[in-house]
């Protein structure tokens, strides 16, 4: 397994060498241009492996992961949407409504920080936060584990793949983790990536007018750079407020409930039924509003956009920036008024286009094992489990 | 040292010299009738009715207090083993709850001895509503005729906190008391049992020996003993069972959970050994609204406690055979029913609907 990982940050090196323009601290940040994703990094405490991919995409699968059983990593992030979610702000938990937009589980694994705040630094502990938080799996550990450790099939696997003699919860996330290592754009299915690798004709006329408002006029690649089309870094664009925070109940609830969570001060709980970003992690009032410039990969099956979700399309996305973003305290200085003609916005669409694959990324939903009496006891009242296809209990 | 510390430090010794102070004064335990309704706050309890019937004080908001502790069931849920959260199967029988306040240690195996911290565990633990207190606090502003009860409750400008939330609960538990019985008005000199009732009574204060644990208000000595109830099948035939049990066993850190095979009662709590298997002692109070009964549910009647008892109860049970004839356990049969009355109903308050608030007016 260690040398898998020595040879993705091979791989990583060599990209690093072959796509940024000058040396640069990281292989994803080549200053002010876009290019191509490198082999996925693997930490060290979590090397890949086939058997360990499988179990992880059971488990990202499986509700039983959840507190009622009801609620999988795929809730969430559906394959069917870009592995993200088709509203604006997905149910979450039963019960309850998420505060921000999901993002997208492709390319997760190059970012350095996850979350439009930046507030989890890996896969494997945003796995755990995802299906512990109360709003979004709601899973206590002892319940979880014990179930996993019912279910023969699991036993089986986590003792292959990680040598336990029970199924323990860490290696849950680990191998979920790992799974969604695999998640990631294929470099010969997104027309800019074959652009970058010296193919003409990848991109269409539109797109390659687009690429050059892109890095041009529109100035989007000062912040949109690096192999995710992101710097990773934090800015506040004045994105128009999320309506359903102020006519959803349970919005509202979500909202109050993670400014408290955060322990934000007192003041600023009563009077700021909103989310304040990257505020949240530094404490900052200069970082109130600003978030995590996302990657611009895949974005054709990851409508809608933004940390609230607030745009429906990359048309509204475009004209937004168009427009020099929206009004807040603490603006980026970076956005102004782009004075783009309709058509010139229609290029960076087919080009923001581009940068996704052609087909989705599908996964065949798999059938999950079902959970069985601990010593094999079957009696004719419970008969034999049927196939619990969803995970059911 | 604190004093409590060195009280508990000394119940031992305090309770020998209590048992043999007690021998030499040969007072046996006693029958005693309900005693007067509890004092409560009544905005408090009211609000913590309010709370009891609230499934948005569970997790994803399906459950409430009431599921699993049903008013037409005596506060009970009529299933020998009782279901818990939804994805669970719990592992045990859920108890009725009336003139909980009463109960010296509360659960089957004791681990409560404070209605609040109960009620907390409730509600909280993923065995049950798996619910969280922050969540709850927002949830309760949420819905204004139940932020209003609130208010009224704690103080004009309180906030909802979920703390509190249990704290309401307990007080409205406080008012649920069981009816008067049959053996109550006799215990008062008021009004006789009928015979058969009658001749369990003295059967029950005497040659069975129920009244040795069955006693006091509740007629439970509040203790953990040992009467080898079966162990309910469905814990290893179930596997939500199962995970309910080990994980329990897991939680209260008792060595090997994945070796167990059987509930191990009071043990799971005192770490001590000669309580495995040992449960506290129940009231038998509502038992004709009650049934199953033990605490796995494994007696569907009375006839079959009493036969149980009679018997001796089971493997390594701390009970004697009584030789009982069965005209005897009849007669027992008959005072346990004259110890129930009827079922008070319950105003179920209204469902409260969550509205959307002006987020910056609080």
């Amino acid at each position: 397994m260690r040398r898998l990982a020595f040879i993705a940050m091979a791989f990583a090196a060599l990209a690093a060498a072959a796509w940024a323009p000058s040396p640069s601290p990281s292989p994803l940040l080549g200053p002010a241009s876009l290019a191509s994703l490198p082999a996925v990094p693997v930490p060290a405490h979590n090397p890949m492996s086939e058997e360990k991919i499988a179990l992880g995409r059971l488990l990202f699968f499986d509700a039983r992961l959840s507190g009622d059983a009801s609620t999988s990593c795929a809730s969430c992030h559906l394959p069917q949407h870009g592995w993200s979610h088709s509203e604006a702000l997905a149910p979450g938990y039963p019960g309850h409504r998420l505060w921000r937009n999901n993002p997208t589980v492709l390319n997760a694994a190059y970012f350095r920080h996850l979350m439009w705040d930046g507030t989890l630094d890996s896969l494997e502990i945003q796995a755990r936060s995802a299906m512990q938080a109360p709003v979004e799996g709601n899973g206590k550990a002892f319940m979880v584990e014990m179930r996993l450790r019912l279910i023969p099939d699991y036993v089986e696997r986590f003792r292959r793949v990680f040598g336990s003699e029970w199924p323990q919860l860490d290696d849950a996330w680990r191998a979920i983790a790992a799974f969604e290592r695999t998640l990631v754009s294929d470099p010969r299915q997104v027309p800019f990536d074959r652009h970058l690798a010296g193919d003409r004709t990848a991109l269409s006329p539109a797109a390659r007018r687009g690429l050059a408002l892109f890095e041009g006029k529109a100035g989007c690649v000062q912040c949109h750079h690096g192999a995710l089309a992101s710097d990773e870094g934090f800015h506040a664009l004045g994105v128009p407020r999320q309506q359903l925070f102020d006519s959803n109940p349970r919005v509202q609830i979500a909202v109050r409930w993670q400014n408290r969570q955060r322990d934000v001060p007192r003041a600023v709980y009563r009077n700021r039924d909103e989310d304040l970003g990257r505020y949240y992690r530094t404490r900052d009032p200069a970082d109130i509003g600003k978030f995590r410039t996302p990657s611009l990969r895949e974005l054709k099956y990851t409508a809608p956009y933004m940390h609230n979700g607030v745009f429906a399309t990359l048309r509204e996305v475009v004209d937004f920036f168009d427009a020099g973003g929206g009004e807040t305290a603490n603006k980026s200085p970076l956005l102004k008024p782009l004075g783009l003609r309709s058509e010139e916005k229609t290029d960076l669409v087919a080009f923001l286009e581009a940068l996704s694959m052609e087909r989705p990324l599908l996964v065949a939903v798999p059938e999950l094992p079902p959970i069985l009496p601990l010593d094999g006891v079957v009696s004719t009242d419970c008969a034999a489990p049927a196939p619990a296809a969803k995970g059911s209990l | 040292m604190s004093w409590l510390q060195k009280t508990f430090r000394a119940l031992p010794m305090l309770c020998l010299l209590a048992a043999g102070w007690s021998a030499a004064k040969a007072e046996a335990p006693q029958l005693q009738p309900l005693p007067a309704p509890a004092k409560v706050d009544p905005a408090l309890a009211d609000l913590g009715r309010h709370l009891f019937f609230e499934p948005r004080l569970s997790g994803d908001g399906s459950r409430s207090c009431a599921s699993c502790h049903i008013p037409a069931r005596g506060f009970a849920d009529g299933e020998p083993l009782s279901r818990g959260y939804n994805g669970t199967e719990y592992f045990r029988n859920a108890p009725g709850l009336l003139s909980v306040r009463l109960k010296p240690r509360l659960m089957w195996d004791g681990r409560g001895t404070e209605l609040t911290a109960v009620v907390r565990e409730m509600v909280l633990d993923a065995q049950f509503m798996n619910g969280n207190a922050g969540i709850i606090a927002e949830r309760i502003r949420q819905m204004p005729p139940l932020f209003a009860l609130w208010r009224r409750a704690f103080g004009e400008r309180s906030e909802p906190r979920g703390e509190q939330a249990f704290l309401a609960i307990g007080e409205y538990l406080k008012t649920l008391d069981f009816g008067r019985s049959a053996v109550d008005a006799a215990l008062r000199g008021e009004a006789g049992l009928p015979p058969l009732a009658d001749q369990g009574m003295r059967l029950f204060t005497g040659k069975a020996g129920c009244v040795a644990c069955h006693h006091g208000p509740l007629l439970s000595d509040g203790k953990p003993h040992r009467l080898g109830v079966p162990e309910h099948p469905a814990l290893m035939r179930e596997p939500l069972r199962t995970v309910s049990l080990l994980r329990h066993v897991a939680l209260h850190k008792l060595p090997n959970p994945m070796a167990t095979r059987g509930d191990p009662g009071v043990y799971a709590i005192s770490k001590d050994p000669a309580e495995r298997g040992s449960f506290i002692t129940p009231g038998l109070r509502g038992l004709n609204h009650s049934a199953p009964y033990l605490h796995n549910g494994r007696f569907g009647s009375l006839d079959e406690v009493v036969d149980f008892h009679d018997r001796g109860g089971g493997p390594g049970s701390e009970l004697r055979p009584l030789g009982l004839s069965q005209q005897e356990r009849r007669a027992l049969v008959a005072f346990l029913q004259a110890l129930s009355a009827p079922l008070e109903k319950v105003a179920e308050p209204p469902a409260h609907d969550y509205n959307a608030v002006d987020g910056r007016r609080w």
